[in-house]
């Protein structure tokens, strides 16, 4: 398996976005334990070093706890906080940028509103 | 002294020709270094020199040894595999065991029978049966058991497919690597181990013309696409290469800050083989 890196930001901002998506979406859920950093610069073709940096962050930012001999788990407060930290990212980072995107394309309000609730939103 | 390879002026000449430059550089531990450069730049040479497999002049020092009089000491420490296929045909999977047992002392027998193990190698097969992917895979059981400090590797994946290319670097990373070691390796696939480096080195005619972490190359060196109007301000910030994309200048820059670049237009990190092609510009010309 490999995954498509995209030239935009550092690989191990990327890989960390990674592990959030994983548990934004359940996979990963509190108390779960993450591959070891071997595993992952395995699979993936990474340097340790920057799978350790991504798994830094992610302890940095309380989703992700060392556990003396066992590893990395996710920690019970994970999802909240994610939920809050990603919120706050979508409306200041994603939000504006597809405002733009919808201006450039003309799309009013209402058919913005009618495309959501026949399935476009969940 | 904690560098695994300090060189200082190292210099190697074929009757005339200067196959190594008055080089300097200083390896430190736990680093995965890609020498990266066109055929015939050097890179050979240069490993040769670090095994002790070649005289050099200038000053070298590998694991704190003098490889050109402590040859030895250093092997003990040291694994390599060459790309060129050096075992003989003759040679059985159980008779490279038992030779690298009998004449390494740091070599773990059982290690590398687990190795064998999860390939097709078979004990009582001979060289001379092997595919190209399957001599790889020997060495490579060979040299992964062996605890060495440093590992040179002169174009290992050559001429070998994809997954076995791949099984290659995965092995190294699981099985080998750690933080106390050190490998170098030298290939021309090098968008395959770019994220596994953490340092890089590009060799031209002999000579060093880039050495930095992965960090450093990140920050260092961007890619932008420049609209035509700012295609003229562009310029003024010297581009160590342009070239023309759907009608903008997709430009290269080394150590214009990010910020200033973004007001040209949309920027991007490169790929060292990009970076690569834009550094050795006129290598052939």
């Amino acid at each position: 398996m490999s995954i498509a890196w995209n030239d935009n930001s550092p690989i191990y901002r990327q890989l960390k976005e990674r592990v959030v998506g994983m548990m934004l979406d359940g996979a990963l859920k509190p108390g779960d334990a993450l591959p070891s950093v071997r595993q992952i610069a395995a699979e993936y073709q990474l340097n340790p070093i920057t799978v350790s940096r991504a798994y830094q962050e992610l302890v940095d930012d309380a989703l992700v706890e060392k556990r003396r001999g066992l590893g990395m788990y996710v920690t019970d407060g994970a999802p909240e906080k994610l939920l809050a930290s990603e919120r706050e990212r979508f409306l200041s980072d994603e939000w504006p940028a597809m405002v733009e995107r919808i201006r450039q394309l003309g799309l009013n309000i209402d058919q913005l509103l009618s495309a959501a609730s026949n399935g476009g939103g969940k | 002294m904690n560098s695994v390879i300090s060189a200082k002026g190292l210099t190697k000449r074929y009757g005339k020709q200067v196959a190594v430059d008055n080089v300097s550089f200083e390896i430190p531990a736990g680093r995965i270094i890609g020498l990266i450069g066109p055929n015939g730049s050097g890179k050979t040479t240069a490993l040769k020199a670090i095994l002790g497999l070649a005289p050099f002049e200038g000053e070298l020092k590998v694991l704190g040894f003098d490889p050109s009089t402590q040859r030895d000491e250093l092997m003990q420490q040291v694994c390599f595999i060459a790309d060129v296929a050096i075992l003989p045909r003759w040679l059985k999977v159980k008779d490279a065991v038992d030779f690298v047992a009998g004449v390494h002392p740091k070599f773990d027998r059982a290690k590398a029978e687990r190795y064998l193990a999860h390939t097709k190698l078979k004990p009582g097969m001979k060289v001379k049966e092997m595919s190209k992917g399957m001599i790889v895979q020997l060495h490579l059981a060979l040299v992964m058991a062996i605890d060495a400090k440093l590992l040179v590797l002169d174009e290992p994946t050559l001429g070998l497919d994809i997954m076995f290319r791949k099984q290659f670097y995965q092995n190294l990373l699981e099985d080998y690597f750690d933080e106390d070691k050190t490998i170098i390796v030298t290939t021309h696939q090098v968008e395959e181990i770019e994220h596994i480096l953490s340092d890089l080195m590009f060799i031209q005619d002999g000579k060093i013309i880039l050495s930095a972490s992965m960090d450093e190359v990140g920050e260092r060196f961007a890619e932008v696409m420049v609209n035509a109007d700012k295609a003229d301000a562009a310029r003024a910030l010297n581009p160590i290469d342009e070239r023309q994309v759907f009608g903008k200048s997709v430009m290269l820059f080394d150590g214009v800050p990010r910020a200033q670049l973004a007001t040209l237009g949309e920027t991007r990190n490169v790929g060292i083989a990009d970076l690569f092609v834009a550094k050795m510009k006129g290598t052939y010309a």
